[in-house]
């Protein structure tokens, strides 16, 4: 064969091949998404030209295959950090952040970092302000976790966890939660739905949640217990809340509450009776005993603050986080209706 | 006779007798392209005719483009323009490749073999192989004096021993064509003395040797046609015994500090008188005008050094030959 | 073909005495061998880090090799004047760029052999016990994750014959560091071509011209990232065969079209 012929079946294979490749580069594509080897970066994270998804994705393309290793040193780091006492917590949150970047879908550093923020750097300010700005930080931390991660219950629980636990923000923990249960999870979270909406207090949902769980587990004790709990203590105040007997209802949970003081589900009660009741008055005392015998009850504070604006009394220093949120939608939702 | 004339006769012998050409290039030219628009001669419109079962020397000055002649006729590099052929093919042919060997200049080898070893790669290369070629990998490791020191890897070699299996290397397939770029560099004088034999006892076997050399005192004796090269260009080209007579044979009687007297009787016939420190040598058209000035200077007492035809060496011959082109490069 | 292996061969026992090898090689698997030392530092992602140190190591050293070794093959034998004698010899400019690549690709597929066996040595070692469930983390399931490592480790056999074609092919065309750099440059975008796939697309509102960039880049660079199944080994999903498969076809497609351009850009290259 000639030189020239020869450069001529090079261009033919080269060409053909290169061809050829694109159907199957394209189902290769596919075939890793369909069968989970892929944890591709979403879509909308490069459709909205996300600055730090974009950062993390060519930062760690250039770490090649250690990229993953790259973002195990870098938490590896933290932990020596963190147990030497060396750097600050702020140091250390920058760390954690770094990590979630590099290694986006490792669960443990969205996590472990949205907690640094809604516990370990809240409880360093008494800034009412300040912290509700580091709630807002947790969240969004884990909210972006989530993106990057939306097939595993683990965020979504820890999110769900983060407003039942830190921010007491029921209604949100219970939305969370049940994003969560969507996909393959342990137990507890189902039980931990229907705390959620047992302590707003919302029992009708509650109980629906404990009858899921025991109808899906007949042993479940903890579900039964707590049923029974609603059923005998809450329920009558409940029916008779709705039957507008709103004395004999606060009757009923005062009865429980002569135990149990300090209970937040029977403050939350009392709170929910009266305000039923329109009894602004009588509501807000019961809430502020909540807020006040658990500090971080956001939840209790929240209502306090609702109600005393309603009651038009000045809202206290403390006014929740949830509530400055509120405000700040409000703010928000005024001005587009004001340019619209 | 002219050389040209010789040449063309040459030439035309070999058609009727159909004495086949080892290499023949025809204005191959090659201009090395060093980037930023600068270009380098390689060289510049050789024509170039080399019969089989010749030694065929290229010598010129460093940098005067013999490896890139070699490179050229081997493939390795791609001509500007012009056209070759070796042993038949157009240069580079893989096909001529089974016949040639190839000693380049300051050759280099894989380090992590021994002589042995890389002489059976090459070898089963050419598709040799077992007790035949180990007998050929001694008898060539014997041939450059390498046997003994057969097990030494190559990263621990010398130059000269280098070289020395460099030679052996090229001669693996017993090729009929050989290009030797300078193949006695780095070689001491019993191992330069060596390597000429073995060019000779090739040539004896009807093979032929294009050897690229700038060591004139080694060109000479061996060499049966030579063209000497400069900046690129050919200057002149022949057999060795034409371009060492010069265009007509003279002769010379050299004499010894002959006192003034004795040279004005004897200048008288001679066409040309030099001084070469003490020894003054007088060139005469005719050899009885040599012989009648050697006598005469006997009888009058001079010391007579040597008489007899006035052979130029092939010294001479380069200085004359790329001087005379150096001035026509700088009237360029 | 003879000449392809025999080139090949002297090429494999020169790339064992290439020092800067055999220092990465020792450095990778003190690397791999030691990874579970470090575990106790992550409780309850022991695991996961056992994994992510070990076949990460494996991938990235075997890349570093690939580059360097590949981007130099040809331009030592140039340098060191070595392929002067090899081309006179009945060696076409093919079968020599052959017989480098695939003696390069022998070294390269060895020393990533011998971090994938120390590799699975720890694995096996270790494994079991850091898949027990603790107190924060459930147990790990192992049901494919020995035959899983294993594929992952032949799937990176084939990404780096893919790094390589580019390096030698690179290293015909520019200086050996010019031709490292590139075959880094194109791993390291290989990596996120899925992305310029993603950008390409006309709902980012990037202009025409940046689409036709994009997606061009997409279309030709290979998708190194294919050839990465780590995920579905802390998942325990099973890799399958004809994954596997298709993968390694569309590496050798990769060789193939880098291997005709070396072709041609190499029959024209002066030595
Ligand atoms: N690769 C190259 N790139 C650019 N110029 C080159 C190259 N190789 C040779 N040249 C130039 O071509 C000319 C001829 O070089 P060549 O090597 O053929 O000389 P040579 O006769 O073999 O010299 P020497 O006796 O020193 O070996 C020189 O001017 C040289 O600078
Ligand atoms: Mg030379």
């Amino acid at each position: 064969m000639s030189r020239s012929a020869q450069k001529l079946v090079a261009w033919i294979v080269l060409i053909g091949v290169f061809i050829g490749l694109q159907p199957l580069n394209d189902a290769l594509s596919y075939n890793r998404l369909v069968l989970g080897y892929a944890r591709p970066t979403p879509v909308t994270k490069v459709l909205q030209f996300d600055a730090p998804a974009m950062t993390g994705i060519i930062v760690g393309a250039m770490m090649g295959g250690f990229r993953e290793v790259a973002a195990s040193m870098l938490w590896m780091k933290t932990h020596s950090m963190w147990h030497s006492g060396e750097g600050t917590k702020w140091d250390h949150l920058s760390l954690m952040r770094m990590t979630t970047l590099l290694d986006p879908h490792w669960l443990e550093p969205w996590r472990i970092t949205a907690w640094h923020c809604a516990y370990n750097l809240y409880v360093e300010t008494d800034d009412p302000k300040e912290q509700a700005r580091l709630l807002d930080m947790g969240v969004n931390v884990l909210k972006e976790g989530i993106s990057w991660n939306p097939d595993r219950f683990e965020l979504y629980f820890e999110l769900g966890w983060t407003y039942f636990d830190k921010i007491r923000d029921y209604p949100e923990a219970a939305r969370w939660l049940a994003a969560a249960v969507r996909f393959e999870h342990p137990e507890h979270i189902e039980r931990l739905i229907a705390h959620a909406w047992e302590r707003l207090p919302d029992m009708e949902k509650a109980l629906m949640w404990y009858d899921y769980c025991i109808k899906r587990r007949p042993s479940d004790h903890t579900a039964k217990g707590a049923t029974i709990t609603i059923r005998e203590r809450y329920m009558p105040a409940e029916r008779l809340v709705q039957q507008r007997r709103y004395d004999e209802a606060a009757e009923a949970v005062q009865q429980y509450l002569l135990v149990y003081p300090t209970s937040t589900l029977g403050l939350h009660m009392m709170g929910y009776v009266y305000e039923q009741a329109h009894d602004y008055e009588k509501a807000l005392e019961y809430w502020s005993l909540a807020a006040e015998t658990l500090a971080l009850n956001h939840y209790a504070r929240y209502k306090v603050a609702e109600l005393c604006e309603r009651l038009g009394w000045p809202v206290p220093e403390y006014a929740s986080h949830i509530y400055m949120r509120e405000q700040e939608l409000r703010k928000e939702m005024a001005v587009t209706h004001e340019v619209n | 006779m002219p050389a040209g004339v010789q040449s063309r006769r040459a030439a035309r012998v070999r058609e009727v007798a159909d004495i086949a050409l080892a290499i023949r290039t025809e204005n191959l030219t090659k201009i090395y392209d060093v980037g930023w628009g600068r270009q380098h001669v390689g060289i510049e419109e050789l024509n170039l005719e080399v019969e089989t079962g010749q030694i065929f020397g290229l010598v010129g000055p460093n940098g005067s483009g013999k490896t890139t002649t070699l490179k050229l006729l081997l493939g390795l590099i791609f001509p500007t323009s012009g056209a070759g052929e070796v042993l038949g093919e157009p240069m580079g042919d893989p096909r001529s490749k089974n016949r040639v060997g190839y000693l380049p200049e300051g050759p280099y080898f894989y380090e992590h073999l021994n002589a042995p070893e890389l002489l059976r790669m090459y070898g089963s290369l050419f598709g040799m192989g077992g007790a035949a070629l180990d007998a050929r990998i001694q008898e060539l490791l014997e041939l450059v004096d390498m046997w003994d020191r057969r097990d030494y890897r190559i990263a621990d070699y010398s130059r000269g021993m280098l070289q020395r299996v460099g030679v052996a290397q090229s001669l693996i397939n017993n090729p009929d064509l050989l290009f030797f770029d300078e193949p006695t560099s780095g070689l001491d004088p019993i191992g330069a003395k060596d390597i000429r034999e073995v060019i000779l006892r090739l040539r004896g076997e009807g093979k032929t040797v294009f050897l690229c050399s700038h060591l004139l005192k080694e060109m000479e004796p061996i060499c049966d046609n030579i063209a000497i090269l400069s900046r690129g260009r050919l200057v002149t080209e022949g057999s060795v015994a034409e371009l060492l007579r010069g265009d007509r044979l003279r002769y010379r009687l050299e004499l010894r500090e002959p006192d003034e007297e004795l040279l004005a009787k004897l200048q008288g016939n001679a066409e040309e008188v030099l001084w070469l420190e003490e020894t003054c040598r007088l060139l005469f058209a005719d050899r009885q005008a040599a012989f009648d000035a050697a006598a005469q200077a006997e009888d009058e007492g001079g010391y007579v050094l040597a008489a007899g035809p006035d052979r130029r060496t092939l010294e001479e011959v380069f200085i004359d030959a790329v001087g005379e082109v150096s001035v026509d490069a700088s009237d360029l | 073909m003879r000449a392809i292996f025999r080139v090949a061969r002297a090429t494999y026992y020169e790339g064992w005495r290439k020092r800067f090898l055999n220092g990465i090689l020792v450095f990778a698997i003190l690397i791999i061998g030691s990874s579970w030392v470090f575990t106790y530092l992550q409780p309850g992602a022991e695991l996961k880090m056992l994994i992510d140190v070990g076949l990460g190591s494996i991938r990235f050293f075997g890349m570093l090799i690939a580059v360097f070794l590949g981007s130099r093959l040809v331009p030592d034998e140039i340098e060191k004047r070595t392929i002067y004698t090899l081309l006179s010899k009945p060696v076409t400019r093919m079968q020599f760029l052959l017989g480098k690549f695939f003696g390069g690709l022998a070294t390269v597929v060895s020393n990533m052999a011998l971090m994938g066996l120390t590799f699975y040595i720890v694995f096996m070692i270790k494994a079991p016990q850091f898949a027990q469930p603790t107190e924060d983390s459930p147990a790990y399931k192992m049901e494919f994750m020995y035959e899983n490592i294993a594929k992952a480790v032949l799937l990176s056999f084939f990404e780096m014959a893919v790094v390589m074609g580019i390096a030698v092919v690179a290293s015909v065309v520019f200086s050996w560091i010019l031709a490292a750099i590139f075959s880094f440059f194109v791993y390291f975008t290989g990596q996120m071509s899925e992305f310029f796939g993603h950008l390409a697309d006309p709902d980012t509102g990037a202009s025409p011209v940046a689409r036709v960039v994009l997606l061009t880049v997409y279309r030709v660079l290979p998708h190194f990232e294919n050839f990465d199944v780590r995920e579905s080994i802390l998942t325990d999903v099973p890799v399958i065969w004809s994954y596997v498969g298709m993968t390694i076809g569309m590496g050798v497609l990769y060789i193939t079209i880098v291997l005709a351009l070396g072709y041609l850009f190499f029959n024209q290259r002066e030595v």
